[in-house]
């Protein structure tokens, strides 16, 4: 059915259209990959916000610089103004609104916000805890568990604001006889005589370009610049290679900061009885390796690893995967997996994590060797 | 007269290929061994190194040490040509001379593994003589 063009009118310009649907993918991912906090996930996750943070940035641009409805000015109204739309609505008086109506405005403003918040403290919890990204040599694994929380919290408000949003959707859709689903979808609504028009503006694509060309490149420059600079407490330099020969013949040689100088220290006090077996060393080795550790422990890092596992279990101290740390990361991990012949026990750090020996242990080097198939 | 030949030849072979081992082993080889076989000499001046001797030290069932490893073999497994298993779950290069050149190439490297795994096939440090053996075992692999 089409409808007569003098009684269309437009409102929704490709722009915001391609923006808002583009918006409603990238949260979907985002929150269902969050909310699974699943290892393999985390990388789509990232992805999703960096499109979450493209598409707001262009839509901020686009919000002072575009066409009349998808101008700020056409929707952010005083608060004077709402409680009397709000006032109108419950007298059922409310006129229908070309663009947004009032609450419609605030939602979209609660909406940007929250994803801001989203986005700032992800990338946060992303450098603190992961050292990863444009924030790691800012944020310590302190500061990103804790913003790990408001990052939570935040993603609860952004679901309980899409449920309204769309609960308003609905009503306003039915209290305007119009769907306003299928007019995001195709640009337009119907025109009517009693429906409040905002002040028309000109659109100005060649500046808003420009702006979005501005903001995107130095949002680009700035992250791939924060992110190489160095980031303290994460550790950079390889193992020591007595160290990684003499260890490594026996396990996957664990980094130091697994551990705190302490811990080491009895390591290497009881190595004629290490965990059961005699692991003896040269008094020159020993003394060597021993002064490695004591320089290289937990305290002088601040990875997770290097947080979380530092306090020791009081049953067996010297046991890193009796720690409660270790056994709250791994408590999803299946208990078949360690008995894997591919795996070789709790003891084998580097059969998972590709990242062990550096110290890193990020989600994503995280790679399970499925159990060989017996011929 | 033919058997006694057979039995001559039989307790010469191991004596003639384990010379014939040591005769081609490398300078640094040569060596450790010669350290070893000097310590056993100390202990026992008529001392020879036997290769069969030092196999039955090394496949044999020992008491004393841990429970889990009985033997050289627990962890090396009676193939020595292979790859063995370390109780950590790595890897331990195989311990045949001829397809490990890194072996019995570094003194301390050899005196450090002896001296733990002795103590945990055993639960005691090996003799000057057992270690001879074995050594002139692996060696002639």
């Amino acid at each position: 059915m089409r409808a007569d063009p003098n009684k269309r009118i437009p409102v929704w310009d490709r722009l915001v259209r391609t923006f808002h649907w583009g918006l409603v993918a990238a949260v979907t991912i985002a929150l269902a990959t969050g909310f699974l906090e699943t290892a393999s996930l985390l990388d789509l996750h990232v992805a999703a916000g960096v499109l979450i943070g493209v598409l707001l940035a262009l839509r901020v641009v686009w919000g002072f610089t575009g066409t009349t409805y998808a101008r700020f000015a056409s929707f952010v109204v005083s608060p004077p103004t709402l409680s009397r739309h709000v006032a109108a609505m419950l007298r059922g008086t409310a006129k229908p609104h070309v663009g947004h109506n009032p609450l419609g405005g605030w939602m979209i403003l609660s909406l940007m916000t929250t994803l801001t918040v989203l986005l700032v403290t992800g990338v946060a919890v992303l450098g603190g805890v992961l050292k990863d990204g444009p924030l790691a040599p800012f944020a310590s694994f302190a500061t990103g568990r804790q913003l790990k929380e408001l990052h939570e919290l935040a993603a609860f408000t952004l679901l309980a604001l899409i449920g309204l949003h769309v609960t308003g959707i609905v009503v306003e859709s039915l209290r305007t006889r119009e769907s306003l689903i299928v007019a995001m979808l195709r640009g337009w609504k119907h025109r009517r005589a009693d429906a409040e028009p905002a002040p028309p503006r000109q659109a100005m694509p060649a500046l808003a370009g420009i702006l979005s060309l501005l903001v995107l490149l130095s949002a680009g420059v700035a992250t791939a610049h924060f992110s190489r600079l160095p980031v303290a407490g994460l550790p950079s330099q390889p193992l020591d290679t007595v160290y990684a020969k003499e260890c490594g013949a026996c396990h996957s040689p664990h980094h130091p900061s697994i551990a705190t100088a302490a811990t080491w220290a009895s390591v290497m006090r009881g190595l004629d009885r290490h965990f059961g077996d005699n692991a003896s060393l040269d008094a020159p080795v020993a003394t060597r390796l021993a002064a490695y550790l004591a320089d290289n422990g937990a305290e002088h890092w601040d990875t997770q690893a290097s947080n979380r596992l530092a306090r020791s279990a009081a049953t067996d101290p010297l046991r890193i995967t009796a720690t409660d740390g270790w056994q709250r990361l791994h408590r999803h991990v299946d208990k078949t997996v360690f008995d894997r012949k591919s795996v070789g026990g709790r003891v084998n750090c580097s059969r998972c994590h590709g990242d062990a020996e550096a110290g890193r242990f990020d989600p994503r080097a995280i790679h399970i060797p499925e159990e060989k198939q017996t011929p | 007269m033919k058997p006694i030949r057979t039995l001559v030849l039989a307790a010469l072979f191991p004596v003639v290929t384990a010379a014939a081992a040591l005769a081609a082993m490398s300078p640094a080889r040569q060596a450790i061994f010669d350290e070893y076989l000097s310590a056993a000499r100390t202990a026992e001046a008529r001392f020879e190194a036997s290769t069969v001797r030092g196999e039955t030290f090394f496949r044999g069932q020992h008491t004393g040490g841990k429970v889990d490893t009985p033997s050289c073999t627990s962890c090396h497994t009676s193939d020595l040509k292979k790859p063995g298993k370390s109780r950590a779950g790595k890897d331990i290069e195989p311990m045949a001379a001829s397809v490990n050149s890194k072996r019995y190439t570094d003194a301390a490297d050899v005196a450090k593994w002896l001296k733990r795994n002795c103590s945990d096939v055993l639960g005691r440090e090996c003799t000057a003589p057992e270690k001879a053996d074995v050594l002139a075992y692996l060696l002639s692999l």
